[in-house]
């Protein structure tokens, strides 16, 4: 049977390691010592009650929804003219705006610590232009209410190539010729995108719904570890980078694990959700 | 067929039993944190360790050593010598410590150092073998042994101060008053790299306003201490300093950007940061403002006349209770003590707190280690040892939130109550 | 062609300069700091305090000598190579088919694998990658036992075998999106002129699929080559095999240790350039498709 070797990588690589995070989220233990204690579901009834956590949801969950939004409409956006106008210079774009998906984390963060800088930024140096120079500068990572979207400008940043070449790939499979019967018709090139080019690659539109839920899971994670290390004081802290402290620096790997126990949990739900809200017939052409 | 599974069994007997034959000679596994003072003292000691003692030494050093050996810790694979300071990021000693996995040493003090005649306990200084950072239960009992020691307190640009004409405050009020004169020229008092820097200054700080009964207390987390009139003045002295301090540190207080706030004392924008003499080797490079030099001040009392304390931070060195060599490793622990190994140290920059060693240091070095000479008291000792409490950081809630002090997101108020709830919680807790 | 067409002409340029506009604008944004990259790898250390946005003061080739020895680059380059390449291999060989089955073929179970996959994906291997070594550590004591040492930690080809692994949910899931949307006319021609099962899979299916093929190596390449954690865990050997990531740790920073930032870019930017070449090549097969085949719309 040709699935057999999937099922199997995946069983013992995937399912049973997770097995164990879910075994090892209903001990308290440290991480090194054979000293395990039993305590059920202790673990998650103190996570509800742990504020830092809460918090780590709520900059989540607002990580999610604008990361996902803004990137996903660009993405989809600039997908369209590159893959339908006839574009000069149309494969130096593409290759382009592909970049910052090559490029490491740690040049990221370099790169947009450059930018944000509070004295001498990008940002604040094209601010002061309109504003005057002795203007007090925006702090876009000390501030606690701006810090969080300034991560997720870099994130957007960093995503859009990723999506744009996964949209551009199922854009190329629709037939030229609906374009070419939609042109005859006099549709404008508006009523195509929406009539024609959103709803063929709606399927890969909803898959990506769900790859953003995870990468924006994953990706801050990288991102808050590079940039911010949570802080000031614990405002960009994101579910895993709180597991990882929790589960490493706190010698508490078995709430740690309750806490990706949770982070599983909750984004296979919102992805279920969200998924069951997209669903449309799968169309043929 | 018979015949086969017994050869066969008679083959995975003597493989299994040639195993334990060829750990023959003892070699010792040591990892070693790197630093700024570099790896190479750590193969120069072990290469001297090796010719005195005959045991072949295995070194592991990294810049990020938790990652390099707590894989293979979990797997019960522990290395026989750890260096690796408490307070950092991984806080991969501070969960040793929890899971009670360190060796007892204290039977170390009183071996002889390895090729000297005298004994370990009389060459480490006065008072290093005392606090919770080498006797993490308050038991009595050494699990860490002290290295590296460097006296934390206030940095600043000693160039600066002579070209205003400015004197280095010696009691807060001086302080506040020096904080209002700078403002007026654009200059921030304060500035500081991360928040968890500190824990130097705020442990200097319970000395001075409360003494050592007082820190014992309130390192212990004791009922009510949060609430007496010394905490009140620590306290308002750190929100109070918040105030001071430039307003585009918290921007940059993490990991990957500290050095920015490090270099507004280089450039002139703030007057002091808490730090220790690492940080002079770890700006060697930078850009500086004319005429900078770098001066170095205890604490300001809190009152006139009263004790200044400068913290002294040091890294420590332990044995895993899993480790397989202990004898030979508590030899190299012996080893660290002697004069071969500690001058060895001394070329990269790191001084061992041996009785008497200070004396020999010459140079930028000495102004440093010379400060209890000139009338500052020392400081040593942290929160102490406790099982885990999960979602609670004390340094966190202590430190941390200090940015928010600065970036006015919280108010004093909300800081003491949370260090009050948290403090709670650790003291149930307490090993 | 089309543009002129419309009967608006003047709408019409405007609409082309206002995308030349934004396409520019977003261009430049991705531009201006690469090139800084470039920029921050020929730099001296000293320069690295100074403004960010300084122009280097000269070529300091050095950087890029000094992270190639202290990176152990050349040795690490070959490793990384060696690991991606056979992961991406066994990731093809294995997801290809069982991407394509259960996507077309409805049989008991299939629906209960399509959902085990997908949960898949949400498993992060930030957590998985502690008890997967604990696995391996297990597995290397029962072998050790048996006169076999060391093949499961400290083994690339291991390490390979894990990110396909890992990398499968993913895979799956984004090719099985792609063959749903595949016209189901193909095959069923194909099997009117009598191809089996697995022929139709593998000379009908799979060159149609080449975009979406493409798009997960490409992917996959990437998230195998600058792959860290797990590489870090399942590697312990200090002096045995590294993945460049982890050797470039040592190029990073940390506290309390002096930073070398020209040799940290110069690192990053060779661990880049493989990829960005790879880019350049694949990219124009992105975006060929459907038209190619038999039968049209």
């Amino acid at each position: 049977m040709c699935v057999l070797p999937a099922v199997l990588l995946f069983f013992v690589f995937m399912i049973l390691p997770t097995f164990n995070i879910f075994r090892m989220s209903l001990y308290k233990w440290g991480g090194f010592s054979s000293n395990r204690t039993f305590v059920g579901f202790e673990n998650f009834t103190k996570l509800f009650r742990d504020m830092k956590f809460l918090q780590s949801v709520e900059n989540t969950l607002l990580l999610i929804v604008v990361v996902s939004v803004i990137t996903m409409s660009l993405a989809i956006i600039f997908a369209a003219i590159l893959s339908r106008e006839k574009i000069k210079g149309q494969n130096f774009f593409r290759v382009v705006f592909y970049i910052p998906n090559i490029l490491s984390i740690v040049i990221i963060s370099a790169i947009f610590s450059a930018i944000y800088d509070a004295n001498n930024g990008m940002l604040n140096s094209i601010l002061a232009l309109f504003k005057g120079a002795d203007a007090e500068p925006v702090y876009w990572l000390g501030d606690q209410s701006i810090v969080i979207y300034s991560l997720a400008g870099a994130m957007i940043w960093q995503a859009i190539g990723y999506y744009m070449v996964m949209y551009m790939a199922s854009m190329a499979s629709i037939p030229e010729s609906l374009y070419e019967s939609a042109n005859l018709e006099g549709a404008s090139r508006i009523h195509q995108f929406f009539h024609i080019t959103l709803p063929l690659i709606w399927t890969n539109l909803r898959t990506t719904l769900t790859f953003f839920i995870i990468s924006t899971i994953n990706m801050s994670f990288m991102f808050v570890k590079a940039m911010t290390s949570g802080g000031p004081d614990g405002s960009t802290e994101v579910f895993l980078s709180y597991m990882y402290k929790q589960a490493y620096t706190n010698s508490s790997y078995g709430y740690g694990m309750a806490i990706g126990v949770v982070v599983f949990a909750f984004s296979f739900a919102l992805s279920a959700i969200i998924n069951a809200i997209t669903k449309r017939d799968v169309l043929e052409y | 067929m018979k015949k086969l599974v017994s050869l066969f069994l008679a083959l995975i007997l003597a493989l299994g039993l040639s195993i334990p034959a060829m750990a023959e000679g003892t070699t010792l596994s040591v990892a070693a944190i790197e630093t700024a003072y570099g790896s190479e003292i750590w193969q120069e000691v072990t290469a001297a360790f090796t010719e005195l003692t005959g045991i072949q030494v295995d070194l592991v050093t990294d810049k990020n050593l938790e990652d390099v050996i707590s894989a293979p810790m979990k797997a019960g694979d522990f290395p026989d010598v750890v260096h690796l300071a408490t307070g950092r990021p991984a806080a991969l000693t501070e969960t040793l410590i929890k899971e009670n996995l360190l060796e007892d040493i204290t039977d170390v003090l009183s071996m002889t150092v390895p090729g000297e005649d005298k004994l370990v306990s009389e060459k480490i200084a006065g008072g290093f073998t005392e606090s919770s950072l080498t006797n993490p239960y308050g038991d009595g009992k050494t699990y860490m042994a002290p290295m590296f020691y460097s006296p934390c307190g206030l940095f600043y640009n000693a160039g600066l101060f002579e070209e205003k004409g400015w004197e280095v405050p010696e009691t807060w009020d001086e302080m506040w008053a020096l904080g209002d004169t700078a403002a007026a020229e654009g200059i921030a008092l304060f500035a500081y790299p991360t928040a968890g820097y500190f824990d130097a200054f705020f442990y200097a700080l319970l000395y001075e306003c409360g003494g050592p009964e007082f820190f014992t207390q309130a390192t212990n987390y004791a009922e009510g201490i949060w609430d007496t009139e010394e905490a009140q003045l620590a306290f308002d002295i750190v929100a109070k300093l918040a105030t001071y301090t430039e307003k585009s540190v918290p921007s940059n207080a993490n990991n990957d950007n500290f050095t920015k706030n490090q270099q507004l004392i280089l450039d002139n924008k703030a007057l002091f940061m808490p730090n220790g003499n690492w940080v002079i080797g770890e700006m060697a490079d930078a850009p500086r403002a004319e005429g900078f030099k770098w001066g170095f001040t205890a604490l300001p009392a809190v009152t006139e006349g009263g004790d200044r304390y400068s913290y002294t931070w040091f890294e420590q060195l332990w044995i895993p209770s899993e480790a397989a060599n202990k004898d030979a490793a508590k030899q190299f622990v012996a080893f660290m003590y002697s004069d071969v190994a500690a001058e060895i140290f001394a070329k990269g920059g790191a001084i061992q707190p041996i009785v008497g060693f200070a004396d020999k240091l010459e140079g930028d070095n000495k102004i440093y280690y010379s400060i209890y000479d000139n009338g500052a008291k020392a400081a040593l000792g942290s929160f102490a040892a406790t099982d885990p409490v999960e979602g609670v950081n004390f340094a966190d809630t202590v430190f941390g939130t200090i940015n928010s002090l600065v970036s006015g997101d919280k108010t004093q108020e909300q800081w003491i109550e949370q260090i009050k709830t948290d403090s709670d919680l650790l003291r149930q807790a307490l090993k | 062609m089309k543009e002129k067409r419309k009967p608006r002409f003047t709408g019409e340029q405007l609409y082309h300069i206002f995308i030349y506009v934004v396409l520019a604008i977003l261009a430049i944004s991705i531009l201006i700091p690469v090139a800084w990259v470039f920029m921050a790898s020929i730099k001296q250390n000293v320069e690295f305090y100074g403004s960010p946005w300084a122009l280097p003061m000269g070529v300091y080739w050095q950087n890029f000598v000094d992270a190639w020895t202290t990176a152990r680059m050349g040795e690490f380059m070959l490793n990384s190579v060696l690991t991606t390449a056979i992961a991406l291999a066994l990731l093809l060989v294995v997801a290809l088919p069982a991407a394509y089955v259960l996507s077309r073929f409805r049989f008991r179970g299939v629906k209960l694998l399509n959902t085990l996959f997908m949960g898949g994906l949400f498993i992060n291997v930030n957590y998985i990658v502690v008890p997967i070594f604990l696995m391996f550590v297990d597995a290397d004591k029962a072998l050790r036992g048996i006169g076999i040492d060391g093949l499961f930690l400290n083994n690339i080809v291991m390490l390979a075998v894990v990110y396909a692994a890992t990398a499968l949910p993913f895979t799956i899931y984004l090719l099985s999106g792609y063959f749903a949307t595949l016209p189901k006319a193909y095959e069923e021609a194909a099997y009117i002129d009598g191809a089996s099962y697995t022929r139709t899979m593998v000379k009908v299916i799979f060159p149609m699929a080449k975009p979406s093929i493409v798009t997960v190596i490409l992917f996959n390449f990437l998230s195998f080559w600058n792959e860290y954690i797990i590489a870090m865990t399942l590697l312990t050997d200090p002096k045995g095999p590294k993945t460049l990531p982890v050797g470039l740790m040592n190029l990073m920073k940390a506290q309390n240790a002096a930073a070398q930032y020209g040799q940290m870019y110069a690192g990053l930017v060779l661990v880049m350039l493989p990829t960005l070449i790879l880019y350049i090549c694949v990219q124009k097969k992105l975006t060929q498709g459907m038209t190619l085949g038999g039968l049209k719309g």
